[in-house]
């Protein structure tokens, strides 16, 4: 009896053992997506939709076979919103997981930015899911990154045809001294010389609980429009205190940062008549009917709703479109140059971001007719500038 | 010159130090009764932010204010029975670097039950405003002053002239002379650390509507409460209000008069220069060494 049971047991392990060697043997013939992104630490509130926009594009991959046939193998990490954390996940990303393509840079233009090197050294395709221009361009020396974001020199194009159009030429940008809005003011210092805008940068920390001495310092100046660039809770209370010291006769903007609902629910009746400029996700609703991303970003918004019981962001869109640029791309492969190339190859691919063009020249996808104006009214936001 | 403008930054400069300064007192009371700087507090403000806002939707303003600043005086207390009672007879040191675990579990802790999101809702008189002088003033900012300088008031009543205060500063200052005449230097640790998450626990409730509060809002707070509490002398009540207004003030007017970009490189620098002139802060008194 005692006998049988040990063989009985040692023919489990025999089995289990076998099993392993099976999955490692059908291992090849997946296609490895490695991502690194923030789901715990100050950028998780980017993080969970983030993936969650992978999750689901990657589930339509797989459920419709895969690409060429072959399933995508997920390897998820968390950076913890830490680089050091991040390079350490790349690192083995590259060297033991041995992955295909990288998708997503930590949701931290910091991270992303640390992450190239690494990418280029090991010659593997990144596209990263974050904002700064820096983290793609110039794509000569940044040949195997590619980015699913707005650049936000292409932001700058698109407020400066709104301002020409309702004739304002004095603006404040009023940005956080965190990576984002130091990047947004280098871009707006290269841009504005040569538009007919005369420039104001008035700056604060992302911590900070009191822009009084900012908004004072431009309510006595003569700027017609203040763009605020943040996406700390910090942009809540620019919108409070600017309505608070009577500054509601200037225009008042948030980047494509703070397009949040929950935001827009805090600041409550001091959202009203503030501009935000976005991507055209989150009025999907409202865009007119031939506009192409309007059916796809409808699809999407109900799959997502379905599957997380919850409406998805511009930030869900942004990984979406990244993994299935990554999909269309791999189906050249699989060797990882070959990927590389059908890449910079994409040409007026419809995402729910905006349609996608790479070049040799540019390996940031979307351009300035990607870009509305939006406002929040009634509990949504609403289109307010098309084009 | 007492302009709009000028009037606009110190009313600013008075809220946030207001803020500082509460926080710092809870520093003062924890350092005075264990000589351990406490890494908590700030997360305590937080907590006070954010249990209100939660109770919000029950009740009044004032009354999820009062309630969370009593959940936070409870966390305080169960933070000591837990944590810092079976480590009392260490150095402080040791009780400073538990302090800083309590702080990142008790961050963690508030993110995995009460979620990422900023959280806020309406002050004590809701969205009113008033003019003073030219001045747009918000009314929290108001009873921010207002509740600070009572709190103040209370508490120095209550440290000179109350039998259970006077018995808390000689368990405090002389613990075994103190347990001589019968004062429980354990009550006393177990009490300090109640008071300084009711300080915390308030000054998050009542700052929560006028800057939003989210599970990371803590260390920054309490850091600045810390630099305030140095500035004005390290274990020193009235130090910490003149430490917290006066950094409230500096950091605004700096932002106001000089520069937006460096507000907080250019206040810490002149908090520096302060210090290097007076080591002990401004009411503090220098450590003598009685060989």
């Amino acid at each position: 009896m005692i006998k049988q049971t040990s063989m009985f047991k040692f023919l489990r392990h025999a089995l289990a053992a076998s099993l392993v060697l099976c999955a490692a043997s059908a291992h090849g013939e997946t296609i490895k997506l490695g991502t690194i992104l923030s789901t715990t630490g100050p950028a998780a509130f980017l993080g969970e939709d983030m993936k969650d926009g992978m999750r689901i594009a990657i589930d339509e991959i797989n459920a419709g076979g895969g690409i060429n046939g072959k399933q995508i193998d997920w390897v998820f990490y968390d950076a913890e919103s830490q680089t050091a954390k991040a390079l350490a996940a790349t690192r083995r990303l590259l060297s033991q997981d041995k992955v295909d393509i990288l998708v997503g840079g930590g949701n931290m233009s910091g991270i992303a930015q640390a992450m190239v090197p690494l990418a280029q050294q090991a010659r593997t395709p990144f596209i990263s899911t974050e904002g700064a221009a820096t983290i793609a361009s110039p794509a000569k020396e940044r040949e195997w990154v590619f980015k699913s974001t707005v650049d936000d020199s292409q932001v700058f194009a698109r407020l400066a045809d709104y301002f020409k159009k309702n004739g304002i030429t004095r603006i404040t940008l009023l940005h956080d001294t965190s990576g984002f809005g130091q990047a947004a003011a280098d871009a707006l210092r290269a841009f504005a010389p040569g538009q007919n805008l005369q420039v104001n940068y008035e700056a604060f920390a992302p911590s900070d609980t009191d822009l009084t001495p900012q908004l004072t310092r431009i309510r006595a100046s003569d700027t017609q429009a203040i763009v605020c660039w943040t996406v700390t809770p910090a942009g809540v209370i620019f919108m409070r205190q600017a309505k608070q010291l009577g500054l509601g006769d200037r225009k008042l903007i948030h980047s494509y940062g703070f397009v949040s609902q929950r935001y827009m629910e805090l600041a409550g009746a001091d959202a009203d008549d503030v501009l935000l400029v976005s991507v055209k996700f989150p009025v999907g609703a409202d865009l007119p009917d031939d506009d192409p991303l309007k059916a796809r970003i409808a699809a999407l918004t109900e799959k997502f709703q379905a599957k997380f019981k919850r409406a998805p962001n511009q930030f869900v869109a942004q990984t979406y479109d990244a993994v299935w640029l990554a999909a269309g791309a791999l189906a050249k492969g699989p060797e990882k140059d070959r990927v590389r190339a059908a890449l910079e190859g994409t040409r007026q691919y419809e995402g729910v971001g905006g349609v996608f063009n790479f070049s040799a020249d540019s390996h940031s996808g979307l351009a300035k007719s990607d870009i509305v104006l939006i406002n929040w009214k009634d509990g949504r936001f609403r289109l307010a500038d098309y084009r | 010159m007492l302009d709009a403008q000028f009037i606009q930054l110190l009313l600013a400069g008075l809220g946030t130090g207001g803020i500082y300064a509460m926080i710092a007192v809870g520093f003062n009371i924890i350092f005075k009764s264990t000589g351990a700087l406490n890494f908590a507090q700030g997360e305590w403000v937080m907590m006070g932010g954010l249990f209100a806002a939660v109770a919000v939707s029950e009740m009044p303003v004032w009354q999820a204010c009062l309630l969370a600043t009593a959940a936070v005086t409870l966390v305080g207390w169960l933070s000591d029975r837990i944590v810092i009672r079976p480590l009392r007879n260490h150095a402080p040191l040791t009780l400073t670097l538990v302090s800083v675990g309590l702080a990142i579990a008790s961050k963690s802790l508030v993110m995995l039950t009460l979620g990422k999101n900023p959280q806020g809702y309406p002050g004590l008189s809701g969205a009113r405003k008033f003019e003073v002088l030219g001045a747009h003033v918000d009314a929290q900012t108001l009873w921010i002053l207002a509740i600070t300088v009572v709190l103040m008031l209370l508490t120095h009543v209550f440290f000179a002239h109350t039998r259970y205060g006077t018995a808390l500063r000689a368990a405090c200052a002389n613990p075994e002379a103190a347990a001589l005449v019968g004062i429980s230097h354990r009550g006393a640790i177990a009490a300090s650390f109640a008071l300084a998450a009711l300080y915390g626990g308030l000054a998050g409730a009542i700052i929560t509507p006028m800057t939003l509060m989210s599970y990371d809002s803590g260390a920054m707070l309490g850091f600045k409460a810390f630099s305030a509490a140095m500035l004005g002398g390290l274990g020193n009540l009235y130090g910490a209000l003149l430490g917290g207004l006066l950094l409230g003030v500096l950091e605004t007017s700096i932002g106001g008069y000089l520069t937006t970009q460096f507000k907080d490189g250019v206040a810490f620098l002149v908090l520096l220069l302060i210090l290097t002139v007076r080591p002990q802060g401004i009411l503090g008194r220098p450590d003598v060494v009685k060989v």
